[in-house]
């Protein structure tokens, strides 16, 4: 127990203190509160609190405390003789809490055991008697030596001990907790606490200073009464109360009873604590209904809802916010000076610098630390109500419990807290008042359009501002459902006028005439002269709080679970509406079908992959605290629905990884060939059960296929963003998307795709671009043409889909013919460049990538369709390698020959013969080509499937059994530690063939690395090489495959390999591993592949595999890469 | 409070709703009060929700009352937005002259509500703050009321200083905004809620445009008892109800509890 605990607290400790602002603890109240979560309601603590520890007590509490003596045996005495209330004490990190409410948290408390402790405050805020006090602040506890069954503490806190200096007969508050529980379990509970509090002293310093800032602590210290002696040597100033203190209270503070009733709290604070170590009786609950009096109002609201103990977690997170963005600007901030003018403008404190600066400050900082939030219009109402009682940090952290916690979701974006309560609100008027509600219904009035500014500016902008106050009194002390049971209220003592509106004007003019007289005597024409001196307000408070007292927050927290799903579908069909409507005007290009489904996509991906990153990151914190067996309560407290735009702040970019995803449930030609890398983030599948709000099954999400990564998509990415290092915005996605598919246009596509290319954009793309660009063309033409290009030989077949196998193939062949001649005529073509710089690399980049083309073509007989078959099939003009190249069984040599074979047959190759097309070039060599012609004109736009019909819902063609055989190998298991140590072989491995930036990128590593280290070991021991040649190429041709089926058993070979390899290859070539450090940073180490595609020419040296299967003939190449293409 | 409106008018009268939309701080609260009250504030709160008030208006055959809807303009509160303009017969999209983005945000809440709203609806699109142009200089009362019509706009702080030399604070084209507005088939119009300049205007345009088969008799007096002929400045008794609006409400908080 003691080992769990501690684990817990230091890994509390990791977290940050002021983690406050976790958004949404609606959801977690909403749809699954935990037992955390309604433990930190009930007392209104921090987010980093969680339960530890809890037991049967009674509190007894000695009448008055000031009388008792302090010895402990009398005090046995006197305690007997004091109030005694039973409950549940509770333990958490750093506080101790009792409440005679109802609280029994089980162990297990998910929804249903949570339920069964709805007690009628459930989570609703410290309504019961009790308390809840720091830890920090309990200076000793004692072990009462009482009678054996009795296990009591007697707990002596720092109450008014923490001042400057104490007042002339200061007695230390006192209390004792008689533990009701087998000894077992009160000895527990006491070492916990104990551990605790030994944790907990170091705070002593924050709360000195948060108790100093405390009206309660000046009221009692008596610096009241010296500091009017103004020669006193230690009088201070008092605390900073609001703006009230400079520009006066709201209100006839003699109307109000102001003197009264600070006495009257005086005297409580004086025997049950104040502050920080404050006892609820229930004095405590009478006063607060009657009104707080004006100096105390800020302190009172700060310990009733909570934001006291935030503040003392952080005391100084206010100064530091508004120091840490000082001087910088955001929309926020934009918007609050819009707004500063127009807050309560009638109070004098708002029409001087002073008040609109501390608005304007306390507006800004909360803008900074939520920014999800940001700025909400009613927000500066609020907030300048707040700061007519409180100081700038009092605000600012009751405004964040506001946010966060007592109207969540309120001001967020999309405002679904307040549409939500909206709904609840008009759910609980039509039951409770029925005729009305019919009434409401048949004269089409709509109740939220009066009810909405009531709960969003906690009806400061309807009642007169004294009476306003009244209500906050109450909400901060009991929570949300103030606002309902007042509202209900309002409605139930005006419902006889209301039953005879017949309009919006006339319904809300009613009840604006109410708001106006709410101080008149609510029977002016009674006899009963105490009858008479009730008011209106004194009336709708009683009916509140008595005739609606059956409104609890299990109440409220019902009615939202039943109503959020229907707030939020409507907000998100509005947002969408909205959105689409709003996309500019390339949108228009598009259908609206299509532009929907892109807005679907686009979101459900984002969102998607967001909440896999969240839970990530929050599975690394969860590790971080060694998963203590109570993880399941300190568990993420992640939102598990933050996948829904009417949630609020969306996420309005996505990075390039998400926009991968994007394009594989798009296009068929971004899914990776395997299961990616994207796997290991399986973890979090479960998780994406939650995701809704797309219509779409979240089957359908996890089944979705992992994305390629290919230097084109990066390219795209780059193309379409307006701002790369931002992200995709879903306008970029509609314009990049639209100016693709909108009318059709050959000529537009061509200069789209040049463009993409054109990295300088000076019109021209060199060598390097070209080989690039038939690169990409291979890339999105591996998983065939989808019906949308076919050789005229067989124009009669329009749907090549349906024709067999062989009439595809020949298409693919013909197409990779079709990129090889462009590639030849492009250089043939090429305008030559009078750079001489940094040709050798080009030249031999370029070496690479012409054999790089035909790479992974050595596997001639695993190959169905035989060679002879592929090569008549290929009757396209063979690029400038023109070996022959038939047989794999001797590839070094044959690789070798090609190589000089294909550079002296192309002066292109030369590297000292710089060259670039230019896009009329381009266009020429395109349309010289019939396959080509047809991609740009069809294939490549309608490549991007958008509507229900699209690509992620076509079905790989699976023609081939080697498929399954792939696949099998991404979940083998044994191959995670192989991939791990082959990485860094992969990454920094030879020649890469283009189709191999196609792969998944995890097979990639693994048979990549086992192919360089076979390679390298092969090159090393020359002697075994006629033996190993035999096995690795058997394996070599497995292995490079895209259908990869034999890993296993390569598995032996690659052991040795990897360590001859990785020591030497690394050691040669320094500079090269660095560039691709550099590069596989960026990348995030996974897109290993796409990097080895521009591996320099050194490499080429190194790494006889490269030339192996790099050099080819076109037939052969031919062959193989339609073999991929039409089989994975 | 609910007589029958027959008995103070001769003339057949119906109640119209029309909703204000906008973005924050174009003045579409400054329209409707100057249209209503036939008064300016320079910081009015701004509107949290919508504000509600009701004004009539008299054509030479009928009399017309409108039942204005005066939403907030914050980004956010556009979910409200549906809200509000359920079933109203006519909307008036503001934007404000001296900035380019609201013409913008305005084009978008046209679209909104040529999709969503009733069909038939009476699209108005309104440039405000024209007494910040040249346009509408002569109109300008002192140089200290030469604020926005929000009074609350930062950029105006800037353009004012523009105004001496004898500047333009004016973004948005007056062809711009009428093209679109032709292209739509919208009213259009450029007012300033300031100075008052063609604001009734605006709204006679758009009773006059309301199809008489639109109209339904007036379906109780609603609040506004106070009857107001059109541009008589005489502000109608209560029928100003702003949601938001807490003043009168406040004046007499002096009270026990």
């Amino acid at each position: 127990m003691m080992q769990w605990s501690s684990l817990v607290q230091k890994a509390q400790s990791f977290i940050d203190p002021a983690n406050f602002n976790i958004p949404n603890l609606t959801s977690s109240a909403d749809r699954n509160p935990s037992k955390a979560s309604l433990f930190r309601q009930q007392f209104r603590l921090p987010d980093s609190q969680n339960p530890l520890q809890e037991i049967t007590a009674e509190l007894v509490l000695s009448l008055p405390h000031t009388l008792s003596s302090t010895s402990s045996s009398q005090s046995q005495n006197v305690d007997r003789s004091g109030n005694r209330y039973a409950g549940r004490l509770h333990l958490s990190e750093r506080f101790i809490c009792f409440s005679t409410q109802p609280t029994s948290f089980l162990p297990s408390a998910t929804l249903s055991a949570s339920t069964y402790w709805a007690g009628q405050t459930n989570g609703t805020g410290p309504s019961g008697n009790g308390f809840t006090i720091p830890l920090c602040s309990i200076r000793r506890v004692e072990r009462l030596n009482s009678l054996s069954h009795v296990f009591s503490l007697a707990l002596t806190t720092w109450n008014g001990a923490l001042g400057k200096k104490q007042a002339p007969g200061f007695v230390p508050q006192r209390f004792t907790l008689e533990l009701v529980g087998s000894r077992q379990a009160c000895e527990r509970f006491c070492d916990s606490l104990k551990k605790n509090l030994r944790e907990s002293m170091r705070e002593i310093e924050q709360l000195r200073s948060l108790v100093n800032d405390c009206y309660s602590e000046y009221l009692l210290s008596g610096a009241k009464s010296k500091s009017q002696a103004p020669d006193a040597p230690d009088s201070r100033p008092p605390p900073d109360a609001g703006l009230g203190m400079l520009f006066r209270y709201p209100g006839d503070a003699r109307k109000l009873r102001d003197r009264s009733k600070m006495r009257l709290w005086g005297e409580y604070f004086r025997e049950n604590g104040r502050n920080a170590t404050l006892l609820r009786q229930p004095t405590f609950h009478k006063l607060i209904r009657v009104g707080l009096p004006n100096r105390l109002r800020g302190e009172i609201w700060e310990a009733a809802s909570g934001s006291l103990y935030l503040r003392l977690r952080s005391p100084n997170l206010y100064t530091e916010t508004l120091s840490k963005f000082e001087g910088q600007e955001s929309l926020a901030i934009d918007e609050i000076e819009k707004d500063l003018n127009r807050s309560l403008p009638e109070y004098a404190g708002y029409q001087s610098e002073e008040g609109i600066g501390r608005l304007r400050r306390v507006l800004t900082a909360y803008s900074w630390t939520n920014a999800e939030i940001g700025y909400c219009q009613a927000m500066n109402i609020v907030v300048a109500a707040l700061l007519i009682y409180m100081s700038e940090p009092q605000a600012f952290f009751l405004l964040s419990v506001l946010c966060d916690r007592l109207v969540p979701g309120y001001y967020s974006t999309t405002m679904y807290g307040t549409l939500l309560d909206q709904k609840v609100f008009e759910s609980l008027v039509e039951k409770t008042m029925p005729v009305l509600w019919e009434h409401l219904g048949k004269s089409d009035v709509q109740l939220s359009v009066v009810s909405l500014p009531w709960f969003l500016s906690l009806y400061i902008n309807s009642m007169p501002l004294v009476f306003a106050f009244r209500v906050l009194d109450v909400f901060f002390l009991e929570g949300p459902k103030v606002l309902f049971q007042v509202g209900l209220a309002i409605l139930r003592i005006n419902g006889e006028e209301l039953l005879e509106v017949q309009d919006d004007g006339s319904f809300i003019s009613v009840l604006k005439s109410y708001f106006s007289r709410l101080d008149e005597s609510a029977h002016p024409r009674s006899e009963n002269a105490k009858l008479r001196a009730i008011t209106r307000f004194q009336e709708l408070m009683v009916v509140a709080f008595k005739e609606f007292s059956q409104i609890t927050h299990q109440t409220i927290i019902d009615q939202r679970d039943k109503h959020k799903d229907a707030v939020l579908d409507n907000i998100e069909s509005f947002a969408k509406r909205t959105s689409i409507r709003n996309l500019g005007p390339d949108s228009k290009k598009l259908g609206m079908e299509d532009l929907g489904a892109v807005y679907d996509r686009y979101y459900e991906i984002l969102y998607n992959y967001q909440q896999r990153q969240n839970l990530l990151e929050e599975e690394k914190r969860q590790q971080e605290k060694k998963r203590s067996e109570r993880i399941s309560v300190i568990g993420p407290s992640v939102d598990r629905e933050v996948g829904r735009v009417g949630l609020g702040p969306s996420p309005t970019h996505m990075d390039y990884n998400a926009f991968r995803e994007f394009l594989a449930a798009t296009a068929k030609w971004a899914m990776a060939d395997s299961p990616g890398p994207s796997r290991k983030e399986s973890a979090a599948e479960p998780y994406t059960n939650s995701f809704r709000g797309f219509g779409r099954p979240s089957s359908v999400l996890n089944s979705r296929p992992a994305p390629a990564n290919h230097e084109f998509m990066q390219r795209l990415f780059q193309k379409w963003a307006a701002d790369p290092a931002e992200g995709l915005s879903l306008q970029d996605v509609v314009s990049g998307i639209a100016r693709l598919k909108g009318p059709r246009d050959i000529m537009n596509n061509i200069s789209y795709f040049f463009d993409l290319y054109d990295d300088s954009g000076s019109g021209k793309v060199d060598r390097e671009g070209i080989l690039r660009m038939s690169e990409a063309l291979l890339f999105l033409s591996r998983r065939g043409f989808e019906g949308t290009i076919t050789p005229s030989q067989s124009t009669d077949d329009l749907i090549l889909g349906k024709n067999g196998l062989e009439e595809k193939v020949s298409t693919g062949e013909r197409f990779l013919g079709s990129v090889s001649s462009f590639i030849r005529r492009c250089f043939e073509y090429a305008d030559p460049t009078n750079k001489g710089m940094e040709e050798e690399k080009a030249a031999a980049e370029t070496a690479d990538k012409l054999g790089s083309f035909s790479i992974g073509d050595d596997e001639d007989d695993l190959i169905d369709v035989g060679d002879d078959d592929v090569k008549s099939g290929s009757s396209t003009p063979t690029p400038q390698i023109t070996t022959p190249e038939t047989s794999s069984a001797e590839p070094i040599d044959n690789a070798q020959r090609v190589r000089s074979t294909s550079e002296s047959a192309n002066p292109a190759l030369d590297p000292n013969n710089p060259l670039h097309i230019t896009l009329p070039t381009f266009r020429m060599v395109i349309l010289a080509d019939e396959l080509l012609e047809q991609f740009f004109d069809a294939y490549f736009p309608q490549s991007f499937h958008l509507s229900a019909h699209g690509a992620a819902a076509i079905p790989l063609p699976s023609l081939s059994s080697n498929l399954t055989t792939f696949s099998n190998i991404g979940a083998a298991k044994p191959y995670a530690g192989a991939g791990a140590s082959a990485t860094v072989a992969g990454a920094s491995g030879g020649i890469v063939p283009p189709n191999r930036g196609l792969r998944g990128v995890l097979d990639n590593i693994v048979s990549d690395g086992i192919r360089m280290a076979a390679e390298v070991k092969k090159r090393m021991d020359e002697a075994q090489r006629d033996l190993e040649r035999n096995a690795l190429n058997r394996d070599d041709d497995e292995e490079e495959d895209e259908e990869d089926d034999g890993p296993h058993a390569t598995t032996p070979a690659m052991v040795g390999g990897i360590s001859s390899w990785g020591a030497g290859a690394y050691g040669a070539d320094p500079e090269r591993r660095s560039v691709r450090d550099t590069d596989r940073d960026l990348l995030e180490g996974a897109e290993v592949v796409n990097i080895r595609g521009r591996d320099e020419p050194s490499s080429l040296l190194d790494d006889s595999d490269g030339q192996q299967s790099g050099e080819r003939t076109d037939s052969n190449r031919d062959k193989v890469v339609s073999k991929v293409e039409f089989e994975s | 409070m609910s007589e029958p409106t027959s008995v103070n008018t001769p003339k057949p009268s119906s109640s119209v709703k029309l909703v204000l939309l906008g973005e924050a701080a174009v003045g579409k609260s400054s329209l409707v009060l100057r249209f209503v009250n036939n008064d300016f504030q320079e910081n009015k709160e701004p509107t949290i929700g919508a504000a509600f008030l009701t004004q009539k208006c008299s054509l030479p055959t009928r009399t017309i009352k409108f039942e204005i809807w005066d939403t907030a303009g914050q980004e956010r509160f556009a979910s409200l937005a549906p809200m509000y303009y359920r079933n109203a017969q006519a909307a008036l999209v503001v934007y404000d002259v001296t900035k380019p983005s609201s013409l913008t945000k305005a084009k978008h809440w046209v679209a909104e509500l040529q999709r969503q709203a009733s069909p038939g609806i009476v699209i108005a699109l309104v440039g405000n703050k024209l007494d910040l142009t040249n346009d509408g200089s002569g109109d300008i009362q002192t140089d200290a009321e030469r604020e926005s019509a929000e009074g609350d706009d930062v950029g105006n702080n800037q353009e004012e200083q523009e105004d001496s030399i004898p500047g333009d604070a004016r973004k948005v084209s007056t062809r711009e905004a009428s093209t679109y507005a032709e292209e739509e088939g919208l009213l259009f119009f450029e007012t300033s809620a300031k100075t008052g300049l063609n604001v009734v205007d605006v709204f006679t345009a758009i009773a006059n445009a309301i199809p008489e088969s639109s109209l339904k008799s007036g379906r109780g007096a609603g609040a506004g008892t106070g009857q107001t002929t059109l541009g008589g400045g005489r502000s109608t008794d209560d029928s100003r109800v702003n949601l938001g609006d807490r003043g009168a409400a406040t004046a007499k908080e002096g009270c026990a509890c």
